[in-house]
């Protein structure tokens, strides 16, 4: 019994052998920054499942989360582990990981990638790699003022407000019909005013005032800082705004329509869509142009999620063809509807009926801020400028008193 | 004689070697890379550059990191206090006799057994929350309007917000500690005391906390090794971006080592080895300040 039992173990090990051995797939080993629980896992799972059964490859698939990739892709590539794609911020990947990713200018090429690209995210997927392509846009986002409709036409708001003025003029009609026109939480609150200030003297004066302490100097400052003093002295402000921890507000006053109007990216309707329900009537606008500024509602800060290669992969070939399956047609789509997110391959042109006020925004747009706007450059001086706006949007502080805290801090 | 060395040797090699492995070298490679500028904890010792002290010196004149330090001293001195005063007033409540004592002791311990998230969750959205919190419902209840209008987590107020909620979660960890340690005392010796008409008082200052050094010893340097980690509860009531109010050295240490904000800046590992090796330092001072000024006696338990 026990030689038939030992011959059948032989046999069934060489076969295993000689199987491995005329296998002809490669294996491909992916990283990605979604959990596999979320809707963009899930997508990702079939695209690639779908990518297995087409070539006879085979891809790895792990789920590492954000603070996965972050924590862990460098030591990962600089102890040599292989992994052939991964995917992050198209800031992060271009910027931090620049010295791990392949050029893709050639492949791109062969494929004819950008005949059915979406040229803008393109565009900054090289620019932001410093003039070559080194990374596929996927997941697109813009950030913009997202709004309840119904709320809107409740209240009489015939169009979304262009002008600092029509939005002064849209929070007040939100207010006599009850409502709370603005609100926030704490992790987006300083968009606000990175956003204005950017309106004013553009991301580069943002940055130069974060990065070296121009809070005094730079007039933009107060001038910012007045108007939403202001906002907060006619009531257009969530009374809880200056204390909301994130996401209390979005998910509360927000999702359940008793607030109108929220600075947010893209992603948010996917995120409170179990609270808001699918009758929900969502509007965007891009933040407003004011007086004597420079932008007006074609800067924003809009980018995306990109997939890049590792330069040291074996099956840099492989790897692209799994990029395209992902970003292009069937899984594209699909991953647009499951995520309510934003397609990017050109002949998807249906997107979700909730972000379809987004596309028009995201059509509009021709200067591309970086997040916030620049605001949140220093990380030496985040956290006072958060607390100083949170007070000053609370009600707690001056104007005067915002540019003085923040004057202080950063000497 | 010879053989038994041999035998010495071959059974601490595996150990002293993962030693070394474990804990050396990481501390060692820490110590260094704070004094050079390094991108990344994972970057070769060719692409370092030394700077000295320059690190430290940055750190000195950070008014974020000393923001940052501020915040742990005041966590572990004032939740210290509260945290080892309710401890150990449970552990000798509990040692007294009472009745259901496995009881209440499994339920002062129980937070101790539940998620850091979870507990933060409830704190923040079912405690502190201003619409709908616990404290806002029961100060309403009460007609003390004002208190009930307070935002808690609002600038200023959300440090103690955070320190409350996070030491009510560590009475239980400490409380269990101290009840090891009461457990051990002999009964004799109240029994004795008691005869000669010791009050329970009495009895607490003259017998329980003398024969506790060691254990209180022991309770300082655990809370101080995590108020140095403090960490966790930090993220959670600031998810995104930190604030003046959660920022605690290990925060900064892990903005600069991994720039995880919204924002992708530039990655100072070298300057988080040397927020890491602060932190060391301070846990060591505590710890020999602990024992110059608790003395060790003959009898402790």
């Amino acid at each position: 019994m026990k030689k038939i039992i030992a011959m059948l173990l032989l046999a069934a090990l060489l076969l295993t052998g000689v199987s491995g051995a005329f296998a002809e797939g490669k294996t491909i080993v992916y990283w990605t920054m979604w959990e596999s629980t979320e809707p963009q896992g899930k997508v990702l799972k079939e695209a690639a499942q779908a990518y297995e059964a087409e070539t006879g490859n085979k891809v790895d698939l792990q789920f590492k989360g954000r603070t996965g990739m972050r924590e862990g892709l460098q030591p990962a590539l600089d102890a040599g582990t292989i992994i052939d794609i991964f995917d992050e911020d198209m800031d992060r990947v271009n910027v931090s990981w620049i010295d791990y990713i392949l050029d893709i200018e050639d492949l791109a090429k062969a494929a004819n990638y950008e005949e059915t690209a979406n040229a803008g995210l393109i565009g900054a997927a090289r620019q932001v790699a410093g003039g070559t392509l080194k990374s596929i846009p996927y997941q697109p986002f813009v950030f913009a003022f997202f709004y309840n409709a119904d709320i809107f036409e409740e209240a009489g708001v015939e169009a979304p407000p262009a002008t600092w003025a029509e939005l002064l003029d849209a929070c007040e009609k939100i207010k006599n019909a009850g409502y709370v026109p603005i609100t926030s939480d704490d992790a987006y609150i300083m968009t606000n005013l990175g956003y204005h200030m950017a309106r004013l003297i553009g991301e580069e004066g943002v940055r130069r005032v974060v990065d070296n302490g121009e809070w005094a100097e730079e007039p933009a400052v107060l001038e910012a800082a007045k108007a939403y003093a202001d906002l907060a002295a006619k009531g257009y402000l969530s009374p809880t705004i200056g204390s909301s921890v994130w996401p209390t507000n979005q998910n509360g006053e927000f999702a359940m329509g008793e607030s109108a109007i929220y600075l947010n990216g893209s992603w948010l309707p996917n995120e409170v869509k179990e609270m808001t329900g699918p009758d929900y009537n969502w509007g965007c606008f891009s933040y407003p142009a004011v007086e004597g500024g420079v932008h007006g509602p074609e800067a924003a800060n809009f980018g995306s999620q990109v997939l890049a290669i590792n330069k040291s992969s074996q099956v840099a070939p492989e790897a692209f063809d799994l990029i395209v399956k992902i970003t292009k047609g069937e899984f594209d789509a699909k991953l647009s509807i499951e995520s309510v997110g934003i397609p990017v391959d050109s002949t998807n042109i249906e997107w979700p009926a909730m972000l379809a006020s987004a596309k028009d925004v995201m059509n509009q747009l021709s200067v591309r801020y970086s997040w916030a706007a620049g605001i949140e450059n220093n990380v030496n001086m985040t956290p006072y400028i958060k607390q100083a706006f949170q007070q000053l949007c609370g009600g707690q502080i001056t104007p005067e008193q915002f540019v003085d805290t923040l004057e202080t801090a950063s000497n | 004689m010879k053989q038994n060395r041999t035998m010495v040797v071959i059974f601490l090699t595996p150990a002293l070697l993962l030693f070394f492995a474990i804990f050396v070298y990481p501390i060692a490679r820490t110590v260094m890379m704070s004094l050079f500028s390094v991108e990344n904890v994972t970057s070769s010792v060719s692409e370092w550059t030394f700077t000295g002290f320059k690190n430290y010196a940055d750190l000195a004149q950070t008014s974020l990191f000393r923001k940052s330090m501020w915040n742990i001293f005041r966590i572990w001195a004032v939740g210290g206090l509260v945290v080892m005063s309710l401890a150990l007033l449970f552990a000798v409540i509990l040692n007294s006799g009472i009745r259901f004592k496995k009881f209440f002791r499994a339920v002062i311990y129980l937070p101790n057994i539940i998620s850091a998230v979870a507990l933060a969750t409830m704190w923040l959205q079912y405690v502190y929350a201003p619409r709908w919190g616990f404290l806002t419902d029961f100060f309403s209840w009460l007609g003390l309007e004002d208190l009930a209008a307070t935002q808690w987590t609002a600038a200023g107020n959300k440090f103690w917000a955070l320190t409350f909620a996070y030491c009510f979660g560590m009475v239980g960890y400490h409380m269990l500690i101290f009840s090891s340690g009461i457990e051990k005392i002999p009964h004799e010796f109240y029994e004795a005391s008691s005869i000669d008409g010791a009050s329970k008082p009495r009895q607490f200052t003259n017998i329980t906390l003398p024969l506790l050094k060691g254990v209180v010893k022991t309770n300082i340097t655990m809370w101080t090794i995590t108020s140095v980690g403090f960490f966790v509860w930090s993220q959670l009531f600031s998810t995104v971006t930190t604030d003046l109010d959660t920022i605690t050295p290990m925060v900064y240490l892990y903005l600069q080592v991994f720039s995880t904000g919204n924002t992708v800046m530039e990655r100072e590992a070298g300057l988080g080895a040397a927020v890491g090796v602060t932190l060391g330092l301070l846990v060591v001072l505590v710890f020999v300040l602990t024992n110059l000024l608790i003395r060790e006696d003959e009898i402790e338990y």
